[in-house]
C-alpha cells in the first residue's frame, strides 16, 4: 500500500467520524466547537491535512489535495445543514419536513358583487372618456319627472311606484334628476355617467327590490348623433359582455329621450360543464337621444347640442352575468355568498 | 296585451309571418312580446262530446249517467254538472288524456257505476272561473272533433308590451299595422259573417241631437269631444257563435253574450271602447254628458257603488248617470238577456280627466286604460259600424236610421313639420325627402308638401297623440329606417367639462383599504324603523320600516344577525351607503356617505399553528386610526370613549372629532343587547364613520432624503401609577427627546409580579437619529437622562430598576 493510499483511506475516515459528530451535534455551541475540531482554519484536523501536502511528492499532491478539498467542502456543508435543523426546531433524526401543511391564511375581503360591475362599467366607460357625477337620492318632482318631459299625470308616472316622503318629496326612482342637476350646472360638452341608489315601491321578489342601484349615462354636445350613441353602447355591451356578443337596439318609449331604446344583448355563456351556449336576447339598457325638451328644461339650445341618454341595473347585469337567480341575495349579506366573489 | 295570432293574420292578408316572426318583427318595432303562448298545447287530446243520454245514478241523486259520443263507441261517463242535457255538445277528455293542470283522466267507478272519461267544465279547461256546471258548446259541431278547434285556440296569445305612447297599439288593428308597415303590405278587416246590408247616416250637432226617440246631450264639452250612439231595436241577446266567441278566448278574455262580446270584439279589434247600454233603463231615453254633481252615486258593473265627485265626468240619462265616463258603465243599464232594445256608445273623452278619475276611484279598466293612452279620433265611426254589424249578425233587430252624432270638436288633421337637415344632425345618417316620405308613409303619415327646406307632414289620428313635434317625426323616420341598419362607426369626442366626483375616488380607496384588511363589501336598503331614522315615508314598502336610515351600524349589525343564524362565528362586513340627516328648516334631508364595519370573531382563520386570538379593541382601534387617515378626514382624531346614546360601550370605544370637535365616527365594542346573538358567539365591534361630501384631493407626498447615519435604539421600562395614561408618557417622551428622538414604540405592557400594586410597566423603544453625524453614547445617554428626569418630574414615572 503506498503512503498516498494511506493518506487518502486516512481522510476518508475522518470525513466519517466527523460527520457522525455533526449529526450528533444538539445546539449550536457544539456545532461550533466540531467546525473548529475539522475544518478550523488553524488546527482543524483537515485543514492540518492541507497544510501537510507540501511535505508529500510534488506527483502525489494534487490526488490527495482534491480529496482533502472534497471532504472539507462535505463536513462544512454537513455544518450548515445540522445548523439549519437546529435552528428549524427540527430534532436531529426526525423525517423530513410535511409541505402537505397547510399555509397560514388570512380572511379574504372582496367588493360587493354589484360593486364588482360598476367597477368594470366605470373601466369602459372611463376608456371612452367619462366621468362620475352624483347626485341626491331624495329628489323633487321637478327633478324626477318634470323637467324629464314626464308631465305628473302622464301614464308612465304611477304614484304607486314612487316612494314619497311626509315633506312631499320623493326617493328618486331613477337616476335621470343627475341629467337635470349636471346640466343646469355645467356648459356642454357633458359626458358623464351616473351610478347610485334609486327606490321604487316593489315588494321584494326574485326579480325585484325597493331599492336598488342604477347607473345614467348622458353624453351632450355639438354634432352627437345616433350613429354615435348606437356605437358608444355596442362598443360597450360587446366589452362587457365579452366577445361574442350580439348587441341589437329596439324602438321603445321614455318620455326624456327621442328615439328611444332598449338594448339587447346575446352573449355566450359558458354552461357549468364548460360548453358554451348562446343566452336569449336580455334587455340590459334602455336609452334614447335626449329629448328636446329636456335640453331646453335646463337652457341648452336643443338646434345647437344634441345628445344621447341611457340607464343600466348593475344588480341585474351581476344576476346575469353571475348566474344568480334571486336578487334579494345581493342584500341578505350572507357572507358564504359575499365570499363567492372575494379576493383570492 | 292580450292578442291572438290568427286576429293578427286575418287582418293581414298576404303576410306569411310564422308566430315567431311576428314577436321578432313587433320587437324590433317597438313592441315586444313578453310571451307566445300556444293555446292549443293545453287542450291536446280534449274533444268535442255529443251527450246521447242522460240517465239518474242509480246511487246518488246528484249524478247522472250520460252515453257519450265522442267520435267512437258510445262510452259511459258520469256526470255530477246540472246542466248536462241529451242532444248537448260538451267538452270532453278521454281516459288518457290530460286536464290543462296536468290532471290525467281515467277510467273510474264512480258509486258503483264505470266511467271512461270527463265531461269539462270551463274552470277545469282553464278557460273561466266558472266550475258550477258544464261549458255548453254551440255551433256546428261534429262529435270527435278537437275542442281546441272548435274553440279557436288553434292558436297562439301573445303578450304585447306596449309603451305608454302607442296607445294605437293597443288593438289588433295596430298591430297589424305595424306588420304591414314591416312586410310593406295592407291592412284589410274582415267582413263580419251574416252581416245585412245597413246605410247609417250621421245626424251631427254640436251640442245635442234628438232621433227616434232618443236624445243625446253634452254639456261638458271640455271632456267629451265626440259623442256617438247608434239604436238597434229587437235583438236577442244569448250566446255567441263560435266564430266570436273564439277570438274573444283566444285573445284571453272571457265570452258573455253576443252585445257585450260584440263592443269586446271593436275593443280588442280597433281599440275603441264602446259601451251598451239597455235602451229602456235609460230614464227619458236620454243620454247626457255631464261633470257629476258631488256625491252622486253609481253601482258599476263590478257591483261596487261608487261616490262620484264633481271633478268626474259622467254619462247620465235624463235623471242619474249610467255609467262613468270612460271608465265603467253602471250595474242598472246593463245589457242582460231581457234586453231587446239597445244604445251603443263609441265617444272620445280627455285622456287627463278620464285618468284622473280612474286614479281616485283607484280602478282601472281596459276603456280606460285604451282612453288614458289615446284613441283613434278617427276611428269612431267605424268602430260604431262595425259594432252594429256584429251584433245584428249574432242577435238580429234592426238599427234605428240615423247615428247620433254630437260634438263640439271634429278632428280636423294635425300637420307637422319636419327639416331634413335635422334628420342628419340627429341621426346621423342623410336621407332624401323622397326617403323620409317613403318611410313615413307606411305608418300611415301622408306628405303634403316637400319644398325648400321642410316638408309638411300630416299625423293619422290614431298617431295624433304622440306625433306633435319634429322630433316625434324623426323617431318615426329612425325606427321606419330600422335601429340596426345604423352604422357603428365610434366618431372623436371631446372631453367633458364635468370633473370625475371626488367622494367616488374616495370611495373606491376606502373599498381598496377594507378589502385589504378581509372584510366583505356588504349592501343594505336605506330604509329604517322608528329611532333609527328620521325622515318619513308616507307610502314606506314595509310599515316597520317607514323612515330613511340615520346611521348604517344598526343594518349592518342585522345582516350579522343573519349570518349568525346560518352558523357563522367569523364575521367581517363593511357597507358604504348613504343616510338621511333630518336639517331645521329644510325640507331635503342632508345626505351623507357612510363607512360601517362590523367584525366579530377570530382575527386570523384557524391554523394548525397558534391559538386563535379573537378580535379585540386593540384592533379596532388601530383600524379607526386607518381609516381616519383613508377617509380624508382632515384634522380629525381619535378621542376615548365612545358616545354614551348609540349602540357602542362608551368605556370601550373611540370617538372620531373632526378640527372642529365635531363628531364624524365613532367605534368600539357593540352592546350585547343590541345584538340577537348565539351563545358561541365572541364579542361584537362596530364602527362608522362618515366620509366628507366633497373630499379635498390627498395630500401630495414630499419625499424626505434616507437617514446616512446609523440611528441609536434605547429601550426604556417605566412605572406607571394607575391614572397615568400611556399617551402622557409618550407626550412627555417626544417632547423633551427634541429633534434627534425619530421614533417611539410602546412595546410592552406588564402587570403583576414585581410590580407594585396598582402600577403598571410599560416599555417603550426609543430610535435617535441625526442626519448629520453618527450620534455618541454620551449624547443619547444625556438625552435618556433628561427625558426620565421629566416623566418623573411630570408624572410621577420612575425608569424600572
Amino acid at each position: 500500500m503506498s503512503g498516498l493510499e494511506t493518506s487518502v483511506e486516512a481522510l476518508k475516515r475522518l470525513e466519517a467520524e466527523a460527520l457522525e459528530a455533526v449529526a450528533g451535534a444538539e445546539d449550536a455551541g457544539s456545532l461550533e466547537d466540531l467546525r473548529v475540531l475539522y475544518v478550523g482554519r488553524k488546527d482543524g484536523k483537515i485543514s492540518g491535512v492541507l497544510r501537510g501536502l507540501g511535505k508529500l511528492p510534488p506527483q502525489d499532491r494534487p490526488v490527495l489535495g482534491a480529496e482533502a478539498n472534497r471532504v472539507k467542502a462535505s463536513v462544512q456543508r454537513a455544518l450548515e445543514e445540522r445548523k439549519d435543523e437546529l435552528a428549524s426546531g427540527r430534532k436531529g433524526r426526525h423525517p423530513g419536513l410535511d409541505l402537505s401543511l397547510p399555509g397560514r391564511p388570512v380572511w379574504r375581503g372582496g367588493r360587493h358583487p354589484v360593486t364588482q360591475v360598476v367597477d368594470e362599467i366605470w373601466e369602459i366607460f372611463r376608456s371612452l372618456g367619462f366621468t362620475r357625477a352624483r347626485g341626491p337620492e331624495v329628489e323633487t318632482d321637478w327633478y324626477n319627472f318634470v323637467a324629464l318631459n314626464t308631465p305628473l299625470d302622464h301614464p308612465v308616472v304611477d304614484e304607486a311606484d314612487t316612494l314619497y316622503l311626509k315633506s312631499g318629496l320623493l326617493l328618486r326612482t331613477h337616476t335621470s334628476p343627475v341629467q337635470i342637476r349636471i346640466m343646469e350646472r355645467y356648459e356642454p360638452p357633458v359626458r358623464i355617467i351616473a351610478p347610485g341608489m334609486v327606490y321604487r315601491r316593489d315588494t321584494p321578489d326574485a326579480t325585484h327590490t325597493p331599492a336598488f342601484l342604477q347607473l345614467e349615462g348622458l353624453v351632450v354636445d355639438e354634432g352627437i348623433t345616433f350613429v354615435d350613441f348606437k356605437a358608444t353602447l355596442a362598443e360597450f355591451a360587446r366589452r362587457f359582455w365579452g366577445p361574442g356578443t350580439k348587441v341589437r337596439f329596439r324602438p321603445s318609449f321614455f318620455p326624456f329621450t327621442e328615439p328611444s331604446a332598449e338594448v339587447d344583448v346575446k352573449r355566450v355563456a359558458t354552461r357549468p360543464d364548460g360548453s358554451l351556449e348562446e343566452t336569449d336576447w336580455l334587455e340590459i339598457m334602455g336609452a334614447g337621444m335626449v329629448d328636446p325638451a329636456v335640453l331646453e328644461n335646463v337652457g341648452y339650445d336643443p338646434e345647437r347640442y344634441t345628445g344621447y341618454a341611457f340607464g343600466m341595473g348593475p344588480a341585474r347585469m351581476a344576476a346575469l352575468k353571475f348566474g344568480i337567480r334571486d336578487i334579494r341575495m345581493f342584500y341578505d349579506n350572507d357572507i358564504r355568498f359575499l365570499s363567492q366573489f372575494a379576493q383570492p | 296585451m292580450n292578442v291572438s295570432y290568427r286576429w293578427l293574420r286575418a287582418l293581414r292578408p298576404g303576410s306569411s309571418l310564422s308566430p315567431e316572426e311576428v314577436v321578432e318583427t313587433l320587437a324590433l318595432r317597438g313592441a315586444p312580446v313578453e310571451s307566445l303562448v300556444p293555446l292549443a298545447v293545453a287542450l291536446e287530446g280534449l274533444l268535442v262530446a255529443r251527450v246521447e243520454s242522460v240517465e239518474p245514478h242509480p246511487e246518488a241523486d246528484r249524478l247522472s249517467v250520460c252515453r257519450v259520443d265522442a267520435g267512437g263507441e258510445l262510452l259511459q261517463v258520469v256526470c255530477g254538472a246540472p246542466n248536462v242535457r241529451p242532444g248537448g255538445f260538451y267538452p270532453f277528455a278521454s281516459p288518457g288524456s290530460r286536464l290543462p293542470d296536468g290532471t290525467e283522466i281515467g277510467g273510474a267507478r264512480i258509486r258503483g257505476v264505470e266511467s271512461s272519461g270527463m265531461l269539462c267544465s270551463e274552470e277545469e279547461l282553464d278557460l273561466g272561473p266558472d266550475g258550477s256546471e258544464l261549458l255548453t258548446l254551440a255551433g256546428e259541431l261534429t262529435p270527435g272533433e278537437p275542442l281546441a278547434h272548435v274553440l279557436g285556440l288553434d292558436d297562439w296569445r301573445l303578450d304585447v308590451e306596449v309603451t305608454a305612447n302607442r296607445g294605437d297599439l293597443l288593438s289588433h288593428l295596430g298591430l297589424a299595422r305595424e306588420l304591414a308597415a314591416a312586410e310593406d303590405g295592407e291592412v284589410r278587416l274582415e267582413l263580419v259573417a251574416g252581416a245585412p246590408e245597413v246605410a247609417l247616416e250621421l245626424l251631427s250637432h254640436e251640442s245635442e241631437v234628438s232621433a227616434g226617440g232618443v236624445i243625446v246631450r253634452i254639456l261638458d264639452p271640455d271632456l267629451c269631444f265626440r259623442y256617438l250612439g247608434a239604436v238597434v231595436r229587437g235583438i236577442r241577446v244569448g250566446p255567441s257563435p263560435a266564430w266570436l266567441a273564439s277570438r274573444i278566448r283566444a285573445a284571453g278574455s272571457r265570452p258573455i253574450n253576443n252585445v257585450v262580446d260584440a263592443t269586446n270584439y271593436v275593443l280588442l279589434e280597433l281599440g275603441q271602447p264602446l259601451h251598451a247600454f239597455d235602451l229602456e233603463k235609460l230614464g227619458g231615453n236620454t243620454i247626457e254628458v255631464r261633470r257629476a254633481r258631488e256625491g252622486e252615486l253609481i253601482r258599476t258593473l263590478d257591483g261596487v257603488d261608487r261616490r262620484l265627485t264633481k271633478d268626474m265626468l259622467a254619462i247620465c240619462d235624463a235623471r242619474d248617470p249610467v255609467a262613468i265616463a270612460g271608465v265603467m258603465g253602471g250595474l242598472y243599464s246593463e245589457v242582460t238577456e231581457d234586453t231587446t232594445d239597445l244604445l251603443l256608445e263609441c265617444a272620445l273623452f280627455d285622456p287627463k280627466s278620464v285618468r284622473a278619475t280612474r286614479n281616485a276611484l283607484d280602478m282601472s279598466t281596459d276603456a280606460s286604460y285604451r282612453f288614458e293612452r289615446g284613441v283613434d279620433p278617427e276611428g269612431m265611426e267605424l268602430a260604431v259600424r262595425r259594432a252594429v254589424e256584429i251584433i245584428l249578425a249574432t242577435g238580429g233587430g234592426r238599427p234605428d236610421p240615423v247615428i247620433l252624432d254630437v260634438g263640439p270638436q271634429r278632428w280636423s288633421g294635425m300637420v307637422v313639420s319636419l327639416r331634413p337637415a335635422r334628420v342628419e344632425r340627429l341621426l346621423g345618417i342623410s336621407l332624401s325627402k323622397e326617403e323620409i316620405g317613403d318611410l313615413l308613409r307606411p305608418l300611415g303619415f301622408r306628405v303634403l308638401a316637400a319644398s325648400g327646406e321642410e316638408m309638411e307632414i300630416a299625423v293619422p289620428g290614431f298617431r295624433s297623440y304622440d306625433v306633435l313635434r319634429e322630433v316625434d317625426l324623426l323617431e318615426e323616420v329612425a325606427r321606419a329606417y330600422g335601429y340596426d341598419r345604423f352604422p357603428e362607426v365610434l366618431g372623436p369626442f371631446r372631453m367633458g367639462t364635468v370633473p370625475d366626483h371626488p367622494l367616488f375616488q374616495l370611495e373606491d380607496q376606502v373599498r381598496d383599504l377594507m378589502v385589504g384588511e378581509g372584510f366583505l363589501e356588504a349592501q343594505t336598503m336605506s330604509f329604517a324603523p322608528k329611532g333609527e331614522g328620521e325622515a318619513q315615508l308616507s307610502n314606506p314598502v314595509s310599515t316597520q320600516e317607514d323612515r330613511l336610515r340615520t346611521t348604517l351600524l344598526p343594518g349592518l349589525l342585522r345582516r350579522v344577525e343573519h349570518n349568525f343564524a346560518r352558523g357563522r362565528r367569523d364575521i367581517r362586513l363593511f357597507e358604504i351607503g348613504t343616510v338621511f340627516l333630518e336639517q331645521d328648516g329644510r325640507e331635503a334631508p342632508r345626505e351623507e356617505s357612510h363607512l360601517c364595519v362590523v367584525l366579530t370573531g377570530n382575527r386570523a382563520p384557524l391554523h394548525w399553528q397558534g391559538e386563535p386570538q379573537a378580535v379585540d379593541l386593540w384592533d379596532v382601534k388601530g383600524l379607526l386610526g386607518r381609516l381616519v387617515a383613508g377617509c380624508r378626514l382632515e384634522g380629525a382624531a381619535l378621542a376615548e370613549g365612545a358616545p354614551a346614546e348609540g349602540l357602542l360601550l362608551p368605556e370601550e370605544g373611540f370617538t372620531v372629532a373632526d378640527a372642529g370637535g365635531g363628531m364624524v365616527g365613532y367605534g368600539g365594542r357593540v352592546r350585547s343587547g343590541a345584538v340577537d346573538a348565539p351563545a358561541w358567539a365572541g364579542p361584537m365591534w362596530g364602527l362608522e364613520i362618515s366620509l366628507p361630501p366633497e373630499p379635498a384631493p390627498p395630500a401630495v407626498r414630499h419625499y424626505e432624503p434616507l437617514p446616512v447615519f446609523p440611528g441609536v435604539d434605547r429601550d426604556l421600562a417605566l412605572l406607571l401609577s394607575g391614572d397615568v395614561k400611556a399617551r402622557q408618557v409618550e407626550e412627555v417622551i417626544r417632547n423633551e427627546g427634541g429633534p434627534l428622538l425619530v421614533d417611539v414604540q410602546l412595546f410592552d405592557v406588564y402587570e403583576g409580579e414585581g410590580i407594585p400594586d396598582g402600577h403598571r410597566s410599560l416599555a417603550f423603544r426609543l430610535r435617535f437619529q441625526s442626519d448629520r453625524r453618527t450620534l455618541t453614547d454620551q449624547e443619547v445617554e444625556r438625552s435618556v437622562a433628561g427625558i426620565l428626569e421629566r416623566l418623573r418630574e411630570e408624572l410621577g414615572v420612575e425608569a424600572r430598576a
